[in-house]
């Protein structure tokens, strides 16, 4: 009963309120609704307006190019509006998805679910009391078949003091921040043959895990058509079937990189013709490799279990394995051969299991840690510096400067010398174990080809060194007589453990090289100094007795591996995998008192007032502050960038925007070195006119 | 070193004789494929008409021959045969009067909208006033692919040699709104009337604007 009367009550209520309100209009297979960043508007500002569109079901709306077949969305201004179709700017069309229509044959772009379309509204100069927005909608939207569609949608904006609308600004500002950015790098589309090369050249190349697709803004090429991306350590590039014979001018669109845990992110370009660029191409993607995939996986289990094989003459290793040689040569001349066979299967089972636990673990870190592949590794600049360290480290345990793991040896060894088929089975583990640290001088070119393979390859190669670590054991235990030939152990074992030291210095110094190329000479510096400091404190702790040499003797170990690992984090420029971002964004937050002392210093002051609903504020920082440009040109001149985050109301905040004579954000305040007081910079940002602010010192 | 017109106009004829022969080869090997650019043969087909008769293209050999493809449950579709303006049905008036032969294919699939049989086709067609010489039902979507049609409408030209003189919109408004004719300029008749009058084609290919095909 209340509710019934409640509820138009609280319409009538709401409709009195001052503030922006519009309802969702049903235009049959989607509700349709106008919002606004704002909830009241002043005269003559720019704000982000949008049309929402909540799909039914399996029906979807057009991108900018529809592709094959469709339309994409349009609004007109209707009369009885306060505005002219002047007064609004171009949509800015977020990421589409591929809608297959006919496999191979026709192929569309769009969204479904749901699509905010946003686009600037300019509020006349000569606006009072409120402003009313009467628009049309007109959309195709298909699922099996296609219904155009238009919906009257009307919003009536208060106009007074600037007010944001948090929940709808938010919104608007979340898909601008999802919108395509400008592509940093270079494009060149080489269209003298077919399939034509589309070439993408970016300082760091692309994370060779992610896929990455052109999306044209024509229909210059076929859309149904694949895209066979291949990945070069400067870039990547597509390879694009012509729709026409041959290319007039650029070539349009954006691409859309998404990488392995399925984040998308896209780039507008104008790719110029050309030839491809170096360094772009040649490693070819998971996707185009898949058949190469189950060839190359046997060649990798191959390759681990002579690896494995090669284990078992490790001194290690080898001893184990004597004495077990020796024992089993006593049982069959006692008459326990089948003993001896079953004892040879518990062995092969202990170091399978010891290898498969291994690789769990590698996939589990794997996992955890989101590195999904190798090539990611490589690219960033502490992984490396701590994979050379640790390489430098193995080195210098196999030309003896220290003993590695006694313990774990021991209590493997009293383990293994139980008899029976526990004792073989521990024997097993414990060559495992043992034989663990000695993988990397053999296997680390398997072990990296294969950290980015699905968990199950992993698995195969794993057990594939494992069965080749157990083989001359298991060979030995059904063909006793053959450990004649096995080698005696000597010293022999110790000059080969040495020597096996400079294949991994060797590693060291390959890896240098690409720390160099990832984060600069310095890292490398530190690096090599890290590596002294490491060998210094495992000298240190091998001379002194005491508790202080000890405590000195870690710190220069800890030092000598967590210190390079920072620099070469600080300098990299390829920190994230995809670098075309600086993703740092190096901020600090905003205070009055913060602005005087840095001023005071004479450095130049950038202060960006935003907030996350507001959707100019996430588009400036989309495409201005957050690109590298900028971020570049801010480090050289010294620059020190501060955020006032207005998100939450701040008093501070609200006072400095007073004082501006803002009514809220965005604000950018600019001081140049030297002066007190700021430029108040335009709402909308572009890196040019930052840029040429900053350069201008 | 400068190259006297008279080897100037010899390395052009040269050129353009290499450009033709180049054009010429494109031409016949791109016969499968009747994309835009290069003028291009019409590949020919057979298929089953709304009447149960069988027809190729190669029967209209001398003949100006439009092909159109249709669904007319296609809102595009729909707009164009909207009666008024009737646009369509114009442009298949104005086609038999120039003894041009005006063929409408439905290439959806059985249970796809846009499929009917030979009987309500037939129905359809009188009740709406269109005029094609043939419809054509291409239910396995065979000619459709052939030429690769993508949506409905989706247009193509064949001149009375065999050529595609045109394929693509049916004029330069993608749009669904039938208000949207009057101001359109239509790519069909401008196509028939340059091939009437032994011109080329100026607009010669365009992007198809629709439904997709529904094979």
């Amino acid at each position: 009963m209340i509710r019934r009367f409640i509820l138009p009550l609280l319409a009538a209520l709401m409709a009195l309120m001052p503030g922006a309100h519009a309802q969702p209009v049903d235009g049959g297979r989607a509700m349709v609704e106008l919002i606004a960043e704002r909830d009241r508007v002043e005269p003559g500002e720019t704000l982000y307006a949008a049309i929402k569109m909540e799909l039914d079901d399996g029906w979807h709306v057009y991108w900018r190019n529809a592709g094959d077949a469709g339309l994409p969305p349009e609004v007109r201004v209707l009369d009885g509006s306060d505005v002219t179709e002047a007064a609004l700017g171009p949509f800015v069309w977020p990421i589409p998805h591929l809608l297959p229509v006919v496999d191979g044959e026709i192929m569309d772009y769009g969204y479904d679910d749901q699509l905010v379309l946003p686009f600037p509204l300019t509020i006349p100069a000569d606006a009072m009391g409120s402003v009313q927005l009467n628009f049309l909608a007109d959309y195709l939207i298909c699922e099996e078949i296609c219904i155009p569609e238009t919906a009257e949608v009307s919003l009536t904006l208060p106009v007074g003091p600037s007010e944001p609308h948090i929940d709808h600004g938010t919104l608007i500002g979340k898909w601008i921040a999802k919108a395509p950015r400008d592509f940093e790098g270079e494009a060149r589309i080489d269209a003298s043959n077919s399939p034509w090369e589309l070439s993408l050249k970016t300082e760091g190349g692309f994370d060779t895990g992610s896929d990455i697709r052109f999306y044209p803004f024509g229909h210059e090429i076929s859309h149904p058509a694949d895209q066979p991306l291949s990945f070069g350590r400067d870039g990547a590039t597509l390879s694009l079937t012509p729709a026409d014979d041959s290319l007039d001018g650029p070539l349009e669109g954006i691409i859309v990189v998404e990488t392995a845990d399925g984040a998308r992110t896209g780039y507008t370009l104008t790719a110029g013709q050309g030839a491809v660029f170096e360094h772009t191409s040649g490693i070819a993607a998971r996707a185009a490799a898949t058949g190469a995939d189950g060839k190359s996986l046997i060649a990798l289990a191959i390759a681990a279990a002579i690896g494995g094989l090669i284990l078992n003459l490790m001194p290690c290793v080898l001893p184990v394995l004597s004495i077990k040689a020796m024992g089993m040569v006593h049982a069959v001349a006692s008459g326990h051969e089948s003993e001896v066979r079953s004892h040879g299967l518990w062995y092969t089972g202990g170091v399978l299991l010891s290898f498969a636990a291994l690789a769990a673990a590698i996939i589990a870190i794997r996992q955890a840690t989101g590195t999904a592949n190798l090539g990611f590794q490589l690219q960033n600049g502490p992984t490396v510096a701590v994979l050379t360290l640790i390489m430098f480290v193995i080195g210098l345990w196999l030309l003896g400067m220290f003993e590695l793991g006694s313990s774990i040896q021991n209590t493997g060894s009293s383990l293994a010398s139980r008899s029976g088929s526990m004792g073989a089975f521990f024997t097993g583990v414990l060559a495992a174990v043992v034989g663990a640290p000695c993988i990397g001088p053999f296997l680390g070119a398997a072990l990296g080809a294969v950290l980015d393979r699905p968990a199950l390859s992993v698995l195969i190669v794993f057990l594939a060194m494992g069965f080749g670590l157990a083989l001359p054991y298991l060979v030995l235990s059904f063909v006793p007589g053959l450990s004649r030939l096995l080698p005696k152990p000597g010293r022999w074992m110790e000059t080969l453990k040495q020597f096996f030291a400079f294949p991994m210095f060797l590693t060291a110094a390959l890896l240098l090289w690409t720390l160099g190329a990832v984060s600069g000479p310095a890292a490398v510096a530190w690096t090599v100094a890290g590596g002294t400091l490491i060998a210094f404190g495992i000298w240190l702790a091998r001379r002194g007795r005491g508790a202080l040499t000890k405590v000195l003797a870690a710190l220069a170990m800890i030092a000598g591996l967590v210190y390079p690992a920072l620099t070469a984090n600080s300098s990299t420029a390829a920190g994230e995998g995809n670098s075309q971002y600086a993703e740092k964004y190096e901020t600090e937050a905003w205070s009055p008192e913060r602005v005087i002392d840095l001023t005071d210093e004479g450095r130049p002051v950038f202060v960006d007032f935003t907030a996350t609903w507001c959707a100019t504020c996430q588009l400036n920082k989309v495409t201005t502050l957050k690109s590298n440009a900028v971020q570049e040109a801010f480090a050289a001149h010294d620059v020190a960038f501060l955020v006032a985050d207005f998100t939450r109301k701040d008093p501070v905040i609200a006072e400095e925007l007073k004082r501006r004579q803002r009514a809220g954000v965005p604000m950018y305040l600019w001081y140049p070195a030297g002066a007190t007081e700021p430029q108040v910079l335009p709402e909308v940002l572009s890196q040019k006119l930052v840029i040429g602010l900053v350069t201008a010192e | 070193m400068f190259m006297s017109r008279r080897n100037f106009s010899l390395a052009a004829g040269m050129a353009a004789a290499v450009a033709l022969t180049a054009g010429a080869l494109i031409a016949s090997t791109a016969q499968a494929a009747p994309d835009a650019g290069e003028p291009v043969l019409a590949p020919d087909f057979t298929g089953t008409t709304a009447t149960g008769e069988t027809i190729s293209l190669s029967d209209f050999a001398g003949k100006t021959v439009i092909l159109e493809w249709t669904n007319d449950g296609c809102p595009f579709v729909q707009k164009h045969y909207a009666v008024p303006p009737a646009n369509m049905q114009g442009l298949q008036t104005d086609a038999s009067e120039s003894d041009v032969v005006w063929l409408s294919v439905i290439s959806s699939a059985p249970g796809k909208q846009g499929h009917r049989t030979g009987a309500e086709v037939l129905d359809m067609n009188e009740g709406r006033g269109a005029t094609p010489a043939h419809v054509i039902l291409d239910e396995s979507g065979d000619i459709g692919r052939l030429y690769k049609a993508k949506t409905t409408p989706h247009m193509f030209l064949i001149t009375a040699d065999g050529m595609i003189a045109y394929q693509g919109a049916i004029d330069d408004t993608p749009s669904a709104r039938v208000s949207d004719i009057e101001t359109a300029t239509n790519y069909v008749s401008a196509a028939m009337q340059s091939v009437a009058a032994g011109e080329p084609v100026e607009m010669a290919s365009s992007k198809p604007y629709g439904c997709s095909v529904k094979y």
